[in-house]
């Protein structure tokens, strides 16, 4: 090999890392810190209040870390999340079920469950807070509401896409009603369940945040609207940065692995 | 029960079993709303719940005409007289809508078309792309205020902001997903640069590009409902929070329904044929959702 | 073969680097090549001789440092409309009917409606789609997306057609009709073409002249002529004639010297 072949071979390797996985990943984060800080301290008049830079909402994190606000209104926010988000997908796993298993049931309450679906959660929020009031039971509520119909729906499309011949096979090997859904039309719909279970909680976080907003619920919503109103620009940009990055390392690590895992073992379409 | 064998049987014959078997699942489904409604009905009659927490239908009807009683006509009421309440602040969320989507929509198809044709470029933008649409709409709304403070440009942004983020990233992947050999195809056929984006990346990223349309009016609309709340100074979000703090439930309910029911026909009747003809025209199959 | 050379390649080298390694790949070494007018040349070699990287360089999709390469007196640089390219994965538009994809080209090139109209209508007869002018990609069979490729091409009027593995991803049955086809439309339109194939029966059919590729970096190996008028190429009669049979067997003999070097080696 010459040495210049061997200068390509290396020039080549780093635009590969540069273009590619994490290297780019790594780029792109400092890169958009860069121009964020540079923003802020060249074209922005009143930096404090129209775009603190990254460094003050450093800064904010460590003294909201320092006073202990920052853990426990994150902590609110996710237990918020587990709760209302488990809730409703535990609801809304049966009564998809319900519905897929029996067309009379299934054409009886599918446009019930359309037009409630397309009342999204936000526009109820002042009904449900004039119910329970500014409280706790008015957030859950919210989520459990936004959380429930997309793992619905998904369950009953899933359990609809189990090949007829599955259930006749298991019915000529013996098996009862109870049966053909616990071993066949469960394990049939369990991508669906999964595809549900991402959309319901990515439904479900956007409510969280929206909840604590309008409730005045302590948590991350809560955090960016006093942030407003007391005129602590640097904690609102923290608590948005806090709430994309908790949703993509979800997203990302937890939900979409479950997701293809489900897909793949369970999968009676190969994607 | 002959005589109703042979009947339906002769009505079958008449109607048709496929429209009969339609017009059943209409009537199906529409028991449970009856059902609700009677509900409703006797709550009035019995209060079981107090009139504050569920108003009667009689008042949520009667809540349109306490709205606009003082409009002075329709005329009026589309050239948003003082007086017209209600068409006021439906025309104040729809004309958001609008006015974010005519902005919104072809600014991100261009810019998703500019980052997609090129790998290095989108592989940037992907991220950016991930993150905004990550930190929802409703998120952006305190800095908005800051921003641009309560009033209408704070409620415009929350929606432009979405619609954005959502066509850009789909277009972006629409056009990435474009095969190569279509471009090469009409290059070999003389055409330019420019022939290139009109003919083959914009129509190939369409479907995509329609996909992310459904989705900005699911996620804006929620937004801008929530925006309206609490950083609007009209609006039907804005209608009916003011209208919860005062405790006029049948306005919040009437409120609620005009909510579901403009996206609900918006979503059905417009973007969902759209959604349909552009997949099947493409050659795609289209499953509903 | 008479008339003037159409293609001229003199002396082309392509490297390029590896998507994985980012080491240099050596897929073109020294090619010479002429087509000349009305001209039939159909390469053939093993899988990944670079017989498509000629192609694509001719076709003006991959730019070149080393060599010359000219179509009509004029050095290749970028795609143009008188090199028109038939891709092995048919690459119609799959939003466009038919005729509107067939007159694609001459929209490009601003050629008045009417015009338009009646040339479409001329391809579509002549590769036997009629009626199907208002059908979209997506409701017609490989074959006939094929078709639709072919027409595309030549009603764009180029200089040279280039073909690339075109009947490559269709059913057996299928491609003997369109080897037929092609045939006649060669007859009947006097086309100038370069032809890439891994068959060496395709190849031999089809062929004024054959160019044999040697496996990587892709040189030509030989060139062998095939004597035969295109009235007398019909597979029905072909099977039968030696000429065919003797060209066949001496590519498929030459071609395979390289399959089997490249299993040794």
């Amino acid at each position: 090999m010459t040495s210049i072949d061997l200068q390509q071979a290396r020039l080549f390797k780093w635009k590969k890392f540069a273009t590619e996985g994490a290297g780019r990943l790594i780029i792109f984060l400092v890169g958009s810190i860069i121009l964020w800080w540079l923003i802020s301290a060249f074209l922005i008049e009143r930096p404090d209040r129209y775009l603190p830079s990254p460094l003050s909402v450093v800064l904010s994190s460590a003294d909201m870390l320092y006073k202990g606000s920052l853990i426990s209104f994150y902590s609110d926010t996710l237990i918020r999340l587990v709760i209302g988000g488990a809730v409703g997908i535990a609801i809304g796993i049966p009564v998809g079920l319900a519905l897929g298993l029996n067309r009379f049931v299934a054409d009886m309450f599918y446009p019930l469950m359309n037009f409630f679906q397309s009342v999204s959660g936000i526009a109820i929020f002042p009904v449900i807070v004039i119910w329970f009031g500014n409280s706790d039971t008015t957030v859950l509520i919210v989520i459990l509401y936004t959380s429930f119909f997309p793992i619905a729906f998904n369950v009953l499309s899933g359990v609809r896409s189990v090949p007829v011949r599955y259930i006749q096979a298991a019915r000529t090997l013996g098996a009862s009603r109870f049966q053909v859904v616990r071993d066949v039309l469960l394990p049939g719909a369990m991508p669906s369940i999964a595809v549900g279970t991402r959309l319901s909680i990515g439904f479900a976080w956007r409510a969280v945040i929206a909840g604590e907003m309008l409730a005045g619920r302590p948590g991350l919503g809560n955090m960016i609207f006093s942030g407003q109103e007391f005129d602590n620009t640097a904690q609102i940009l923290l608590g948005m940065v806090m709430i994309g990055v908790t949703w993509i390392v979800l997203d990302h690590f937890l939900l979409r692995p479950l997701e293809s895992d489900t897909i793949e073992r369970w999968g009676l379409v190969q994607r | 029960m002959t005589a109703i064998t042979e009947f339906s049987i002769a009505v079958q014959k008449r109607v048709g079993r496929q429209r009969l078997l339609k017009a059943f699942k209409v009537l199906l489904g529409s028991v449970p709303f009856i059902f609700l409604i009677i509900l409703w009905e006797l709550n009035t009659q019995f209060v079981w719940f107090d009139p504050i927490e569920i108003p009667p239908l009689s008042d949520v009807w009667g809540a349109i005409f306490f709205l606009q009683s003082d409009c002075p006509g329709f005329v009026a009421a589309m050239q948003q007289h003082n007086d017209c309440n209600l068409t006021n602040n439906i025309m104040s969320s729809l004309g958001r809508v609008i006015l974010a989507g005519v902005v919104g929509i072809p600014l991100g198809i261009a810019f998703g078309i500019l980052a997609g044709m090129n790998r290095t470029i989108s592989g940037y933008l992907e991220p950016v792309g991930i993150f905004m649409n990550s930190v929802s709409g409703i998120a952006w709304i305190p800095l908005a205020i800051v921003w641009f403070g309560v009033g209408w440009e704070t409620t415009l942004f929350i929606m432009l902001n979405t619609i954005f983020w959502l066509i850009f990233f789909n277009t972006m992947m629409g056009v990435r997903a474009v095969p190569k050999v279509l471009v090469q195809g009409v290059q070999t056929l003389g055409g330019s640069y420019y022939d290139t984006i009109k003919h083959v990346y914009l129509p190939g990223a369409m479907p995509s590009v329609i996909t992310g349309m459904r989705m900005s009016l699911g996620f804006g609309w929620r937004a801008l409902i929530a925006a309206e709340m609490i950083g609007g100074d009209s609006g039907l979000g804005f209608m009916i929070f003011v209208s919860a703090v005062e405790f006029k439930t049948e306005e919040v309910f009437l409120g609620v329904i005009l909510i579901s029911l403009i996206y609900l026909i918006s979503d059905r009747y417009m973007l969902v044929p759209l959604e349909k003809w552009t997949i099947e025209r493409w050659g795609l199959v289209w499953k509903p959702t | 073969m008479s008339g003037e050379a159409k293609l001229i390649i003199q002396d082309l080298c392509h490297h390029y680097p590896d998507e994985y390694t980012g080491e240099s790949v050596h897929a073109l070494e020294g090619i010479n090549l002429q087509v000349y007018e009305n001209e039939f040349v159909a390469i053939v070699g093993p899988s990944g001789c670079g017989k498509t990287t000629l192609l694509n360089i001719v076709a003006g999709l991959l730019p070149y440092r080393e060599g010359r390469a000219m179509v009509d007196g004029n050095e290749i640089h970028g795609p143009g409309p008188d090199r028109g390219v038939v891709f092995q994965e048919h690459a119609i538009l799959p939003w466009r009917s038919v005729a509107r994809n067939i007159g694609h080209g001459l929209e490009l090139q601003r050629v008045p409606k009417e015009e338009t109209r009646r040339r479409v209508q001329e391809y579509i007869d002549l590769v036997g789609l009629s009626g199907f002018e208002d059908r979209y990609p997506h409701e017609l069979s490989g074959g006939m997306k094929q078709r639709v490729a072919v027409a595309r091409t030549l009603c764009a009027d180029p200089v040279i057609m280039l073909m690339d593995e075109p009947f490559a991803a269709v059913d057996a049955q299928t491609r003997i009709t369109l080897q037929d086809e092609l045939n006649r439309i060669v007859m009947a339109t006097a086309k100038t073409i370069l032809f890439i194939t891994h068959s060496v029966e395709e190849a031999a059919f089809l062929g004024d002249r054959c160019i044999v590729f040697s496996r990587r970096p892709g040189q030509i190996k030989t060139e062998i002529k095939i004597d035969i008028p295109r009235e007398e190429r019909v597979w029905k009669d072909m099977a039968s004639n030696p000429k065919f049979t003797n060209a066949r067997d001496e590519i498929l003999r030459l071609v395979r010297q390289e399959v089997t070097s490249d299993d040794e080696h």
